[in-house]
Formats: C-alpha cells, structure tokens, sequence
C-alpha cells in the first residue's frame, strides 16, 4: 500500500509551506475515514468528531511523517487509535451526544426500492450487525471493522496495528465468532 | 485434515487470504464434513451482511469545518483534551453539585419548620367544624344545646 505520486507531491508541498494543500487529502480520504469511525463508534455525532480530530492530528503530525512509509496506512493508524480514545472517554459525553441509530437511513431508488417487510426486516438486522459489532472488545471491533468494512489486506491491518498477521487473523476469526453468536442470540430472539 | 484444523483456516478462507496450498485441502474436507461445511456457511453469510451494510459518506461540508477547526486550533472531541483537564472538569462538576446539595439542605434545616408547620396547619382538617355556626346543623346544634341546658 504505497502512496502515489499525487499524494506525495501535496504532501511535499504541505512540508514547504503551502498548508492547505492538505484540503485536498481531507478530500481524498473524508469519505474512507468516516466510514471508517462510524461503523467504530456506532453513530454519527462522534464519528463527525473523530473523523474530524484524525484530519486535526494529522495535519499537525504531516512534518514528521516519513515518504518512504505508507500515508493510508499512517492515517488509518491515526483514526483507529482516535476511535479507541473516544471508547474511553467519560460516560457522560457519549450520552449525551448519543443519537438513535435509526437516524442514519439511506432511502432506495424507487425502481428497485424492497418491499417494507423486506426493509424492516434488513434494516433490523443490519442494526443487530452494529450493535453487535459495539459489543465486540476493541481489538476484536478494530479488526473486524478494518477487514470487512473497509476492506483491508491481513497485511494492510497488520501494519496498521503494528501486530503480526498471525494476530491479525486470529483476531478476525474470533471477531467472527463472537459476531454470530451475537446475532444467533438475536434471530432466536425475534 | 482435522476439524481443529479446518477450523483454523475457514476466516481466512472466507477473507481470500488462504494460502493456495490449503484451499485445496479445506476444500475437500468441507466436502465430507457437515460441521465444518456450516461454519464456513455462517462464515460466509456475516460476510455478505457486511457486504450489504450502509457505506457512510463524511457528512457536507465536512472538510470546511476540518480546515476551519485547524484554523481555530480547535480538537473536536475528548481525546484532544488532557487527561488532567477532563479530570478537573470533572472534579469541578461533582463539587458544584455538592455545593448545591449541602447548601440546599442547609436552608431546609434553617427556614422550613415554620413554613412546614403553617402549610401542616393550612392541610389540618381541624380548621372545618361539623356544624359551623350560622349554618343548619349549628342553628340546630345550638337549639338543641339550650333546650338541654333548661
């Protein structure tokens, strides 16, 4: 996963005093990063937050970050880490800014728009899919989240995590099974 | 191959990221096996649901507000702030509800008897009498009283 040219001559231009050069990598990457945080954090007021704070941190880190390594993965590193903060942070900030989790609906095309039994019925399951993915520890939510939201190589994780494949893999194989227990529990429930 | 085995290889198998000298080995394996044929089965149906999940795109104007918060110095959320700040904030939330408590339960030791005891009086069922004078039953009451008394 190495940059591209484009990549490093913004970020080259950043190191020479052209600061918003960065504009353009927080367009590049907003979308990815935010997804990212949302499916981490389980809703949007603090997936905005945490998106937001990654830009922050790596804007004031961009000096120090070396060519030779990857940008993506360097950022990735930045968001998860940010993510995990926010895990931690006092109870009370997270009840406050929580939203319902339905709020974030994505309306269909009307022409291949599923019938609303249909709809309820996914919708109540990829809700069981969040709210199981919040239950799983950290490790476990981070690895998950990194291979199958986003997609990412064992290597690509790996280095994001800075753990071996090895960890890697068995993480993402525990994640699962911790997953469908969860969402067994669910089915029979409903 | 052992179940234990199999069981080993199905998460990466599933990810694509089994080495090709196995996927051959698991493959036929799973072909005699129930078990280990349904747990690649389940494997493979949380795969697709996260297939189907929501993408979230950064909400509008999200990098105007990132380049404006740099602008301002601003971090967003907690993990900008230090440790040590949050733990005051906190420390100074809990003594501002102290404060109020103890002051608010001060003032209730101090002023509230009297006042307790006038609104007790004002709620008393003492102050309605039976037959209160001038009414029917006290003119009656009161005739009755003095024919007694004669």
């Amino acid at each position: 996963m190495g940059n591209n040219s484009d990549e490093l001559s913004i970020i080259d231009r950043f190191k020479n005093g052209e600061k918003v050069a960065f504009e353009e990598l927080v367009l590049k990457y907003q979308d990815r990063i935010y997804n990212l945080c949302r499916h981490m954090l389980g809703n949007a007021h603090d997936a905005e937050d945490a998106a937001q704070d990654t830009f922050i941190k790596a804007y004031h880190n961009l000096d120090n970050f070396r060519p030779e390594a990857s940008f993506y993965t360097w950022l990735y590193r930045i968001a998860v880490n940010t993510c995990l903060d926010y895990k931690k942070k006092p109870f009370f900030e997270s009840f406050l800014k929580k939203t319902d989790e339905g709020e974030e609906f994505i309306d269909e095309p009307a022409s291949d728009r599923p019938s609303p039994e249909k709809l309820y019925e996914s919708k109540q399951i990829g809700l069981a899919l969040n709210s199981s993915i919040g239950k799983l520890p950290s490790k476990l939510r981070t690895a998950i989240v990194l291979k199958e939201i986003e997609g990412l190589s064992y290597e690509e994780i790996a280095d994001i995590l800075e753990v071996s494949i090895g960890t890697v893999k068995s993480r993402i194989s525990r994640a699962r099974e911790e997953l469908k227990r969860h969402l067994k529990k669910f089915t029979e429930q409903n | 191959m052992k179940c234990s085995t199999a069981h080993k290889l199905i998460s990466p198998y599933i990810d694509g990221e089994l080495m090709e000298r196995n996927i051959k080995t698991l493959e036929d394996h799973m072909k005699v096996c129930d078990k280990c044929r349904a747990e690649f089965e389940e494997g493979m149906e949380l795969h697709n649901l996260f297939a189907e999940s929501d993408k979230f795109d950064a909400p509008y104007g999200f990098q105007t507000r990132v380049m404006a918060n740099i602008s301002s110095g601003k971090i967003k959320g907690s993990s900008g702030i230090p440790v040590l700040v949050r733990l005051a904030e906190a420390v100074v939330v809990i003594v501002v509800i102290a404060l109020g408590v103890l002051s608010g339960s001060s003032l209730i030791k101090g002023y509230m008897p009297d006042k307790a005891r006038e609104v007790m009086a004002s709620l008393s069922l003492d102050v309605f009498d039976s037959a209160p004078p001038g009414s029917l039953g006290g003119v009656y009451l009161a005739m009755t009283e003095v024919k007694n008394e004669k």
